[in-house]
C-alpha cells in the first residue's frame, strides 16, 4: 500500500523528509496497513462511514439544497504525535493562552501595553471584535478566553508552527472525540499496542471550566449551552457538548433577561442561569447592546452579564485576541507580559497598513497568501501561487483602499500525510492540528487535537466547508 | 424542563404516532382494495379518496388532485416529499423534534429513529413500497412500536417521558375519530367497512375478544370512542391524558389546576357516564367533530401552558412560538 509512496518536497507525517524508511512510531502501523487487504480496508472505512451518517455526527453546508447534513469525511490513517513532541507543544500552548488572557486583561483595563509602544492602539482599538463595552469591565477570573482552539502546522523541517488561535467560538471537538471512539472500534489491538493517550475526558474538563465561572458561590451552578440552533452548522457539537456535560442545551428564546439577571423557561417557571457556554457571535448576543436584528439572542444579557450576574465563556471581546493583525504580535505580547521566549513560533506576517509590508505584499502578491483580517472558515483569502489574475487584481484593490483588514503570510508548505485516497492507495494530503486549550482553575489541554486534512490533491485549505477531513490524532505515552 | 424541549418531546412522539397511524391506514386500505371486486382504477379512486380525507388537509388535497398526477395516491400518503402530511414527511419532522432533545432521549431511541429517516429517504424504501407495500407499512409500523417500548424501558419516566405520552395519546385519540370519520363518510356500512376501521386501529382482534365477532356499526363505534381497555379507545387515550396532566402539574386527580386539565377531565368524565345512545343522539359526524375540537383546545392549553409560559412574557413571544407550532401542526 505505501509502495512507491512520494513524501515529495514537503514535511512529510510518516515518512519525514523524504526518508526511504518511515519514522520510527509509525513503523507498525505501516506493517498493519500493508497487511490489510482491499476487502478489509473499504470494508472498515465503509462501517465507519455509515456509523457517524447513523449516529447523525453530521454538519450542515451553508447554500446548498440537497442533503444539507453531511458527514465530516474521515481517513483512516491516524496520526501520530510521540509523547516528548507533544509535551513541547502542550508548553508552547499554555504559555501562549496565558500570555493572551493578560493582553486581553490588559487592553481591556490600562492598556499597558499599549502606552509601553508595544502594540499601537489602534490595533487594538481598530479591530473588528474589539467591544468598549468591556473597557474596565472585570469577568470572572479575569479569564476571557476559556476554550481556545489553535491551529497549529509544521513547515517545511517539520517545525510546529501557529497558524492561527481561534478565541470565539473555535468548534471540531466533538468530531475529535467521535473520531476516537470510532478508530478504537476499527482498530482495537493497534490503538492498544500504541498506548495512546485518552482524549474522552474533555466534556468533564470543560463543565469544570465553566463550573469555575459561575458568580453564585457555594451553590451547584446552573449552566447552560446556548446555541444558534437546529440549522446551525455546527449544531451536532452543541447538542453532543451539552448531552456529555449533562448541561441543558439553550436557544435565545429559551432565556429571558429579568432585572439583570437570566433566566431560563422551563415547564416549572424560570429558573436562574449562572454560566453560558455560548456558541454564538458577539454581535449575536443581544439585540440591544449589538446587532438589532439578531433573533437568536437575548435581550438584556449585555446588562445581566455587565452587571457580573451571568458569566459567558467566552467572554464578549475575547475576539481581539484573534484578530489576525494581532497574531502578528503575540510574539511580543509573550516577551512583555511573561518575560519569556515564544515556545511555539508563528508564522512571519505582514502587515498591509505598514507601508513598507504593504509594498512588499502587493509586489509579491503570487507568492503570498492574503487573508482577510476578521473572516474564519477559510473566505475571504487569497491563495497566491494558485490565484488568478483577476483574483490578484480584486485583492490589489481591496488591500489598497482598505490595508487595515489585511495581513499577508508567505506559503507555508504544512506538512502532509499519507491519505487513503481511492480504494486501496495511499497519496500525500496537507494537515494541520487544532489543538483545544482549556483555560479554567486549571489549563488543561486534551492531548491531540483535530488534524484535518485537505483531501483535495495539492490543497491547502483544509475546512471542513471547503472540502476539508479529518483523522484521529494519537498522542502517545511514550 | 425547559419549555422548548417539553415540546419538542411532544411533537416528536405525536408525529411517531401519526406515521404509524397513516401506515397502518394504507396497508388496510391497499389491502381492503383487493376485495372489494372493483378493477384497481375504481377501487384506487374510492378507498383512497377517503384516506386522502382523514389524513390531508384539505389544500394538500386539492394540489394532489389538480396536479399532473405523477405519483399515485399511496405514494402520496407514503413517501412523497410535496406532501407535509406523508408518513416521509412525519418521521422527518419526528427526527428534527428529536435532535433538538437528543440530551433528553436515549442513544437507542435517537440511532432507531435516525435510521429510519435515513431508510425513508433512500432508494431501498421506494423499491420495497413498490414491490412489497405490506412490507413497507409493516417497517414503519414496527419501528413506531419499537419507539415506544424504547421510550417505555430506556428513559427516565420523569416529567419529558410525561410529555410525550402526552403527545403519543393526544394524536392517537385523534386519529381514532379519524377512522371513525371515514365510516360515518359511508353511507350503508357493511361488515368489510367495520372489519376495515377496526383494523385501521389495531382493534381487530380485541373487538372480537369483546363483542364475540358482532360486527355491526353500533359495536364497532362503541368499542372505538368507549371501551375501557382498549388502548385505542377514545375512552382510554383521555384517561391516560389526564393522568399525565396530573402527573406534571402535581395536582391530585379529582380536581384541576389548568385549563388544559379541566377540559381534559370534563371530557373524560363526559365519556364515563355516557354511551353509545348519545352519540346517535347526536349524530355520529358531529360527535366526532365534537371531540376533535376539543383535542385541539387541548393541545393548545398545553401549549400555552407549558411553552409559552411564565404568563408575563406572553405578549413578547407569542407571534414567534405561534408561527412554529402552526408549521409542526400540518
Amino acid at each position: 500500500m505505501f509502495k512507491g509512496y512520494k513524501a515529495g518536497s514537503f514535511f512529510d507525517e510518516m515518512y519525514g523528509l523524504d526518508q526511504p524508511e518511515c519514522l520510527q512510531h509509525y513503523k507498525f502501523l505501516e506493517s498493519r496497513f500493508e497487511r490489510m487487504s482491499e476487502t478489509e480496508l473499504n470494508e472498515k472505512q465503509r462501517t465507519l462511514e455509515n456509523g457517524f451518517l447513523e449516529q447523525g455526527i453530521t454538519f450542515t453546508v451553508y447554500g446548498d439544497d440537497e442533503g444539507t447534513e453531511r458527514i465530516f469525511p474521515f481517513d483512516l490513517i491516524p496520526r501520530i504525535i510521540p509523547g516528548d513532541e507533544w509535551t513541547k507543544i502542550e508548553r508552547g500552548l499554555t504559555q501562549r493562552i496565558v500570555a493572551l488572557n493578560l493582553f486581553l486583561n490588559d487592553v481591556y483595563h490600562d492598556s499597558r501595553i499599549v502606552s509601553d509602544g508595544v502594540i499601537p492602539e489602534e490595533i487594538v482599538k481598530g479591530a473588528a471584535h474589539y467591544r468598549r463595552e468591556m473597557e474596565f469591565v472585570d469577568v470572572p477570573q479575569d479569564i476571557y478566553i476559556h476554550v481556545c482552539g489553535t491551529d497549529l502546522i509544521r513547515d517545511g523541517s517539520g517545525n510546529y508552527l501557529v497558524l492561527e488561535d481561534n478565541g470565539r467560538c473555535p468548534s471540531g471537538v466533538s468530531y475529535l472525540l467521535e473520531n476516537r471512539e470510532a478508530m478504537k472500534r476499527a482498530f482495537p489491538s493497534m490503538y492498544r499496542e500504541y498506548g495512546v493517550r485518552p482524549v474522552n475526558q474533555y466534556p468533564e474538563l470543560l463543565y469544570k471550566t465553566l463550573q469555575h465561572l459561575s458568580p453564585r458561590l457555594g451553590q451547584q451552578p446552573v449552566c447552560v449551552l446556548l446555541t444558534p440552533g437546529v440549522y446551525n452548522s455546527a449544531y451536532f457539537e452543541h447538542s453532543f457538548l451539552a448531552r456529555k456535560m449533562g448541561i441543558g442545551i439553550v436557544e435565545g428564546r429559551d432565556l429571558v433577561a429579568l432585572d439583570g439577571y437570566i433566566y431560563m423557561r422551563t415547564t416549572k417557571g424560570l429558573v436562574q442561569v449562572d454560566v453560558i457556554y455560548r456558541r454564538l457571535d458577539d454581535d449575536f448576543l443581544d439585540p440591544v447592546a449589538f446587532r438589532e436584528d439578531s433573533v437568536l439572542g437575548v435581550p438584556g444579557l449585555m446588562d445581566a452579564y455587565l452587571s457580573g450576574n451571568v458569566a459567558l465563556a467566552n467572554a464578549v471581546g475575547a475576539g481581539v485576541a484573534d484578530d489576525k493583525v494581532t497574531y502578528a504580535y503575540v510574539p511580543e505580547m509573550i516577551k512583555y507580559y511573561l518575560d519569556q521566549d515564544p515556545i511555539l513560533e508563528s508564522v512571519p506576517t505582514y502587515l498591509a497598513w505598514r507601508e513598507k509590508d504593504r509594498s512588499h505584499i502587493l509586489n509579491n502578491l503570487k507568492s503570498l497568501v492574503v487573508k482577510s483580517a476578521n473572516e474564519s472558515g477559510g473566505y475571504g483569502m487569497l491563495m497566491g501561487p494558485t490565484s488568478t489574475a483577476k483574483e490578484r487584481r480584486d485583492f490589489k484593490s481591496m488591500i489598497e483602499s482598505e490595508p487595515r483588514n489585511f495581513i499577508a503570510q508567505p506559503v507555508v508548505s504544512l506538512s502532509r500525510q499519507p491519505t487513503i485516497c481511492g480504494k486501496y492507495s495511499v497519496e500525500g494530503r496537507h494537515v494541520d492540528l487544532r489543538p483545544f486549550v482549556l483555560y479554567g482553575k486549571d489549563i488543561e489541554i486534551i492531548p491531540g487535537g483535530l488534524t484535518r486534512v485537505a483531501l483535495k490533491k495539492g490543497s491547502l485549505v483544509v475546512n471542513s466547508s471547503q472540502g476539508g477531513g479529518s483523522k484521529d490524532t494519537w498522542v502517545l505515552y511514550k | 424542563m425547559l419549555s422548548r424541549d417539553a415540546n419538542s418531546l411532544y411533537w416528536l412522539s405525536r408525529y411517531i404516532e401519526r406515521a404509524e397511524n397513516l401506515a397502518r391506514l394504507v396497508d388496510v386500505k391497499r389491502y381492503d382494495a383487493l376485495d372489494s371486486g372493483r378493477s384497481s382504477a375504481e377501487s384506487d379512486d374510492l378507498a383512497w379518496d377517503t384516506l386522502m380525507r382523514v389524513t390531508c388537509t384539505d389544500e394538500y388535497c386539492e394540489s394532489f388532485k389538480t396536479g399532473d398526477q405523477k405519483e399515485d395516491v399511496g405514494s402520496f400518503v407514503t413517501l412523497s416529499e410535496s406532501n407535509p402530511d406523508s408518513i416521509r414527511q412525519c418521521i422527518s419532522n419526528a427526527r428534527e423534534n428529536g435532535r433538538m432533545v437528543r440530551d433528553q432521549i436515549s442513544e437507542e431511541i435517537w440511532l432507531e429513529l435516525n435510521r429510519l429517516h435515513l431508510f425513508l429517504r433512500s432508494r431501498e424504501a421506494r423499491n420495497l413500497w413498490t414491490r412489497r407495500p405490506d412490507a413497507f407499512c409493516k417497517e414503519v409500523v414496527d419501528f413506531c412500536l419499537l419507539f415506544n417500548g424504547l421510550i417505555d424501558s430506556t428513559i427516565l419516566h420523569n416529567e419529558g417521558w410525561r410529555f410525550v405520552q402526552i403527545g403519543k395519546y393526544l394524536e392517537r385519540a385523534d386519529k381514532t375519530t379519524r377512522v371513525l370519520d371515514m365510516l360515518a363518510l359511508v353511507e350503508h356500512t357493511d361488515r368489510l367497512q367495520i372489519a376495515s376501521a377496526l383494523r385501521s386501529c389495531s382493534g381487530f382482534s380485541a373487538f372480537r375478544y369483546e363483542f364475540k365477532g358482532d360486527f355491526n356499526m353500533e359495536n364497532a363505534v362503541d368499542f372505538l370512542l368507549f371501551s375501557q381497555s382498549f388502548p385505542r379507545s377514545v375512552r382510554y387515550c383521555l384517561r391516560q391524558l389526564d393522568r399525565q396532566l396530573h402527573g406534571i402539574s402535581g395536582t391530585p386527580e379529582d380536581g384541576f389546576s389548568n385549563e388544559a386539565e379541566r377540559l381534559t377531565g370534563s371530557l373524560l368524565a363526559r365519556m364515563n357516564y355516557s354511551s353509545v345512545e348519545s352519540v346517535w343522539a347526536q349524530g355520529l359526524r358531529d360527535y366526532v367533530d365534537s371531540l376533535q375540537t376539543q383535542f385541539n383546545k387541548i393541545g393548545q392549553e398545553i401549549f400555552e401552558i407549558y411553552v409559552l409560559l411564565p404568563q408575563e412574557f406572553r405578549g413578547v413571544v407569542k407571534e414567534d412560538a405561534w408561527q412554529v407550532q402552526w408549521q409542526q401542526q400540518q
